[in-house]
Order: structure tokens, then sequence, then C-alpha cells
């Protein structure tokens, strides 16, 4: 069986009651139309709505950017639109998670329709209004975990700082940056001293808890400027933009000391630790970052030469 | 898939109904933007999708980094719009469209939505005014965002092989303003289009 149906009224009812918030407004910014979901998200009723001004209604309404944009559909008879990631929300209404959600209220997307009339004028804009709460929420969610990825790429898994990559590419910006704007650039590379031993003696546990200790007595003396990470093995290696070869040997002294004077325990035993050092500054000659890097390796080695728990300031051969 | 090329006389008319879409659109920006526009002739041209990073170079210029927003069109026409704009661009646009002179990151692609979206109506309301032909269209949404020109489209993510693509400027008086509009319409919506001018050309 068929049944002829008058789509005037069904139309009516779907409009009314759709889950979209649906409005129009004329040129005067009056509210024409005024559906159920805005009722229920707004508070204010149709019967109170239609023929009022939707400025006087809803005074927090960003009016002078609105007004422009709703001009601009009667003008061009053109589409408008607005999104929840450059404008959250057009009307400030409650969600649906407000247990689960995290946000503090409606998320929207909203479309501005020229209605045109027979002759072909736009005497109304029809305004749909989208509750995109759920896709804000698992969009910042996928962000979460996508940052979360990206730092976790730029970490060493034992000892939570950076590792030797994210190192490499701080210094080749930092090193592009001095030589664009100019200022200056220090780099400290070290060496946990006889580090092989404990691994031999103690077990790898031990070498593991070693390393651990060693980066967060680093972290800790470190400037919030300067950029620590794990190089590789028992090498570390120190960042420290806009620092002259003075400062960075100071900062050295400090890692020596810090380590040597530290108390190390591996199952409740001490275990004795030094670190050799090689500082140097980016001077005019260096080409490229990892010359930096050779450079303090030379005066890391020199360090070791000497008896280790050395800093050890790298010096050009002339 | 090969493409029947539109014949002299339907190129003919495509490019008067694009001039007729110009003038309304370079009248209808004005008012909206209180600024006189100046919009080039259009050009249209077939174009394949391996050269179709070459061309947008040829049109753009090689200049610094640029930003893309895309908006799709469908309806009676069926196809995609690309502005592209440098940055010098977008900021004189922001007191022209009501907004703040401070833009912070949102507040900026906002307002390079709302351009494109007026650039991008402005002169598809005049060629279906023209044509008689309706239109509905889709958020706009950023496609790059400050980068090379070369990276706007990755040929090798397309799905078409010929593409009808037409080809407008917007530059505003007196202000550093230039913008670049493409329209493109791949394989079937070229012969919507196509029977589209058919019909105008008939009607007239």
């Amino acid at each position: 069986m068929t049944m002829q149906l008058n789509s005037a009224p069904l139309l009516d009812f779907i409009v009314g009651k759709i889950n979209v918030g649906v409005f129009v407004i004329n040129r005067d910014m009056d509210i024409v139309l005024w559906n159920h979901f805005m009722e229920t998200y707004s508070g204010l009723k149709a019967d109170d709505a239609v023929g009022t001004n939707v400025f006087d209604q809803f005074p927090e309404l960003p009016r002078r950017w609105l007004e422009r944009k709703i001009n601009s559909v009667f003008v061009l008879k053109n589409f408008a639109f607005t999104s929840w990631e450059q404008r959250p929300y057009l009307f400030k209404f409650p969600h649906n998670r407000p247990v689960t959600g995290g946000v503090d209220c409606m998320r929207q997307n909203c479309t501005f329709l020229p209605v045109r009339n027979e002759a072909g004028d736009v005497e109304h804009v029809c305004v749909t209004l989208l509750d995109v709460t759920d896709t804000s929420i698992y969009q910042s969610m996928m962000k979460d975990a996508l940052r979360r990825l990206a730092d976790a790429s730029n970490r060493d898994g034992l000892t939570g700082i950076y590792n030797r990559r994210f190192l490499e590419t701080s210094l080749d910006k930092e090193f592009s940056r001095v030589r664009r704007y100019g200022g200056t650039l220090s780099f400290i590379l070290l060496d946990i001293d006889f580090f092989k031993k404990v691994n031999d003696n103690l077990g790898h546990l031990a070498g593991d808890e070693v390393l651990r200790r060693a980066a967060e007595i680093f972290s800790h003396t470190i400037r919030d400027s300067d950029t620590l990470g794990r190089y590789g093995g028992e090498e570390f290696a120190v960042i420290l933009p806009q620092t002259e070869l003075d400062g960075a040997v100071i900062l050295a002294e400090r890692l020596r000391q810090n380590i040597e004077e530290a108390e190390i325990l591996y199952d409740k035993n001490p275990i004795p630790v030094t670190i050799s050092l090689g500082v140097t500054q980016l001077s005019d000659d260096v080409a490229a970052y990892e010359q930096l890097i050779n450079d303090a390796d030379i005066a890391l080695y020199q360090s070791k030469e000497n008896g280790r728990n050395k800093v050890t300031a790298f010096k050009p051969s002339v | 898939m090969s493409i029947t090329p539109l014949t002299e006389d339907q190129r003919d008319a495509l490019q008067e109904v694009l001039n007729i879409a110009m003038g309304q659109a370079g009248d209808s920006l004005a008012r909206i933007l209180d600024a006189f526009v100046e919009l080039s002739v259009p050009r249209i041209r077939i174009v394949e999708v391996k050269e179709v990073t070459n061309t947008i170079r040829e049109m753009v210029g090689n200049t610094a980094d640029v930003t893309a927003v895309r908006q799709a069109f469908f309806d009676d026409l069926r196809g995609e719009a690309i502005v592209v704009m440098d940055e010098n661009g977008c900021r004189d646009l922001a007191d022209l469209m009501g907004y703040d002179d401070n833009l912070d990151c949102q507040a900026e692609q906002e307002l390079l939505l709302d351009v494109s979206n007026v650039l991008v109506g402005a002169i598809l309301n005049g060629v279906t005014e023209t044509l008689g032909t309706s239109l509905s269209y889709s958020a706009p949404s950023i496609m790059a965002e400050r980068c090379p020109v070369d990276h706007i489209i990755d040929p090798r993510n397309l799905s078409w092989t010929h593409a009808l693509l037409l080809e407008v400027n917007y530059s505003l008086k007196n202000r550093g303003f230039k913008s670049h509009l493409l329209l493109l319409m791949a394989e079937e919506a070229i012969e919507s289009l196509r029977k589209a001018v058919d019909d105008f050309v008939e009607s007239i």
C-alpha cells in the first residue's frame, strides 16, 4: 500500500525535530525560525524567539564579526561557514558529554545558507548548527597521542632524556640559527669513566642504573635553555645556546663535580662514578654542526688521556 | 580516461560566462570588502594530472611559501576550488573582513577560510546564475599552510588523469594582496559543464 503524503507538514516536522540546530534570520537580524534543537539548548522557546533580534537575545555573540559574516551571505548570495577548529562555538550551549567530555561547551560547525525568494533575492539567511563535540574530543585525543608519539621518538628509552637523533637535529638548528642571526653556541660531549668495568664487574643492571642516575644528575645541573641528550652508550652531550666557551667550561666543571660527589647506589652499594668532558664553542671556521661534535670529541679524548675526571676545552691546532 | 576537449564554441561561451561572472564577483567583493578588487581575465585549460604541479607553479610563481584553502562545490557542477595566497596577502585582508589587528593562529585560519569562501562563492555564483544551474558548497578547509608551492597537490595521490582548470587572479588596489583561484573539474564533471554551457548557448 502506498500512501500519498503531503510533504509540507512532514518537512516542518523534520526541520523542527532534527537533531541539528536550524534557525533563520532576516536582514534586520530578527529571528524568523527557531527549531526544537535551538529551543532545547538555548532555553529560548520559539514563540519567544521569533520576531526578536538575535543579538538582543544573545548579547554574548561576537556581533561585529557575525554581522559581517551574515551580511556577506545577503550581499554575495553565498554560503558561509564556521568550523569548531577555528571558532569552537557560535552559541554557548551545554553538550551531551558532561561527564566524559572534558570540554566546556558544545563544539559547533555552522553553515549559513542564502534563502532565495522567487525573484532570486536573498531576504533570509538559514543557519544550521551541527554538534561536533564528539569529533572535537576524538581529534584532541588523536593530537595528544601524536604529540606523545613525537615526544617518545625523540627520547632515549632507558634514561628518558633526548636521544641522539633529537640532539643532532637540535644542534643543526641551533648552528643554522647562529649562522643566520649571529650570537654563539657551545657544545659539551662527556663520557662516563671506566663504564665497561661497571658492566663487567657488577652486571648490566648496575650499568643501566648508573646511566639513569647520571642522566638525572645532568638534567638537574644544566640550565633551562640547554639541551641534554644521550649521544650513545655511555656518552652524553649538552647543547648550550648563546653561551661562550668560559661559561660552558664552568657548566662542564659543575657536571663533573656533581657526578663525582653524587652517591650512586646499586643494591645498596655505592658505585663511584666520574666523567670526562670535552667542551667547544662555535667559531667562524666551523663549517657544519658535525665539526662541533668532532671538536668536542677531540677535547674529550684529551681529558681521558690526562687521567680522566677532567674538563678540557677544545683548542684549534694552528 | 581520455576526454573530449571543449570545442572552440564551447570554450568561447565558457569564457564569456566567466567574464560575466567576474564582473559580478568584482562588484560584490567590492561591496563586502569596501575595497576595489581587480580580477584577471580568467584562463581556461585542460591539464593532465602529471603536469598539475607545474601548472600551479607557473600560475603562482616561485614565490615564498604559500597557504592554500580548498572547497568542494557540487550539484549541477562538481569540482574543487583551491585558493592560493602568500602570507602578506593574508594579513592585508584581516581588517577588511572585520577581524582585530592581533590575530592569533586560529583567527588567522578562520580569516583565510572566510576570504577563500568569499572569493570562491563570488565567482561560482556568477557562473551558476549565468548558466542557470544550482550549486552547493562544502565548508572550506586548509590544505597547506606556509609550504612551498610544489607541496600543495601531490599528483601521485590523485585518481583523475585530466581536469579542466579555470584560473582567476585577484588583487586589491593599493594593497599587496594577491591571490590565485583555481577551479578544477575532473573527467565526468567536465561533461556536466559542457552540457550546461551547451544549454546556455541554446537558450540565448
